[in-house]
């Protein structure tokens, strides 16, 4: 797919010069970071003001599509800034006007950006999901529960004769027990990571396989031992739970600065 | 008009009222419907999440990704018709410039 093709169609011509910002940095030189940018490879640069600096690539006036191959880009982007600076993540699809535009982005923004900077300092995020499979946790709770196991060994015994009331009630005990698994292995996971990082965040579960859709704020230097503590922790449950671990990615989830932005015509 | 008036005119008035409170109902949640993208983008998230698993290829996963990207635009669209903001475009600082 071509860069064309996976933006949407307000594109306007005369004014080519757009840029693209991945993430603001603290660096008082420019500094370039080779033809990786969003729209098949543009080169990708700094905009500076004073000690800050934007990092963007050139970019039509147009509005990205957030496509696996365009989110894709930003994040590579990003990702090859961060193995030498900590920075700080603007959102998928953020385009300036002009150099001028970004440079009072960065002016009018300066001390909001450099206490960020300041307190991300060698932090990187990891993300962590978690999906269950639903029949072995059953078949785990039929096992480990005595109540679900008496009323189920009732049921198989008078399959005949066993009330619709009975079988409900067992669909019901179920649905509670898998629930309070759920928190009490979501805690555990929790009350593991905790030494390992600073701060966690969790996000809205995706899909109904998922019980845990977060975000761990980590130390660079810890990094080794949160990795080392999610592998344990996956093994311990590896016949129940799967593990989606990612990163490092740049403080997606612990930055939060709501720049006020309008549409410039 | 107060209340009593209200009630003595009851028969009257209500069907028309109620009418058009059901008529402005609609409207209102058509309109919250067509302009919020939250459902397409946990859509998109789902689809992900459905490709990270193995459940479907990468042929499934381009075809699937363009009905949300439409989908998206759409979105987009109405939020322009009804005059909401929208994200991703051309934006600068705002003139009374400190983040909150």
């Amino acid at each position: 797919m071509t860069a064309a093709q996976s933006v949407s169609a307000s594109t306007d011509p005369a004014s080519g010069d757009g840029k693209y910002v991945y993430c603001i940095i603290r660096n008082d030189r420019s500094r370039e970071f080779g033809e990786i940018g969003i729209g098949s490879g543009a080169r990708v640069y700094t905009v500076n003001h004073k000690d800050l600096a934007a990092v963007v690539s050139d970019t039509p006036i147009v509005i990205y599509d957030p496509t696996r191959e365009n989110v894709l880009a930003h994040e590579f982007v990003n990702e090859t800034v961060m193995r030498e600076f900590t920075l700080i993540p603007m959102s998928f699809g953020t385009i300036f006007r002009s150099e001028n535009d970004v440079q009072s982005l960065l002016n009018s923004t300066y001390q909001a950006f450099t206490d960020v900077l300041d307190k991300m300092k060698d932090k990187i995020e990891f993300g962590l999901k978690i999906l269950w499979d639903r029949d072995k946790v059953v078949a785990s709770l039929e096992r480990d529960n005595d109540e679900i196991r008496r009323l189920k060994d009732e049921i198989t015994r008078n399959a005949a004769s066993s009330t619709y009331f009975a079988r409900m009630q067992l669909g019901r005990l179920v649905e509670a027990a898998m629930e309070e698994a759920s928190n009490r292995y979501v805690n555990d996971i929790h009350e593991q990571l905790k030494d390992v990082s600073v701060a966690s965040r969790s996000n809205k579960v995706i899909g109904d396989r998922m019980i845990l859709n977060a975000a761990f704020l980590v130390e660079r230097k810890d990094e080794r031992s949160f990795d080392e503590k999610v592998k344990a922790i996956s093994l311990q449950y590896e016949d129940l739970l799967t593990f989606k671990y990612t990163g490092p990615w740049p403080p997606y989830n612990f930055v939060n600065i709501k720049l006020k932005l309008e549409k410039a015509t | 008009m107060g209340l009593l008036t209200n009630i003595l005119l009851a028969p009257f008035l209500s069907p028309v009222w109620g009418t058009r409170w059901t008529l402005e109902q609609v409207d209102r949640v058509v309109r919250d419907e067509l302009t919020d993208d939250t459902p397409v983008k946990e859509d998109l998230m789902a689809l992900q999440m459905q490709l990270e698993m193995g459940e479907i290829d990468d042929d499934e996963y381009v075809r699937r990704e363009a009905e949300i990207m439409k989908r998206l635009r759409e979105v987009r669209e109405w939020r322009e018709k009804f005059g909401m903001s929208t994200s991703g475009g051309p934006v600068r600082i705002a003139e009374s410039g400190e983040p909150e």
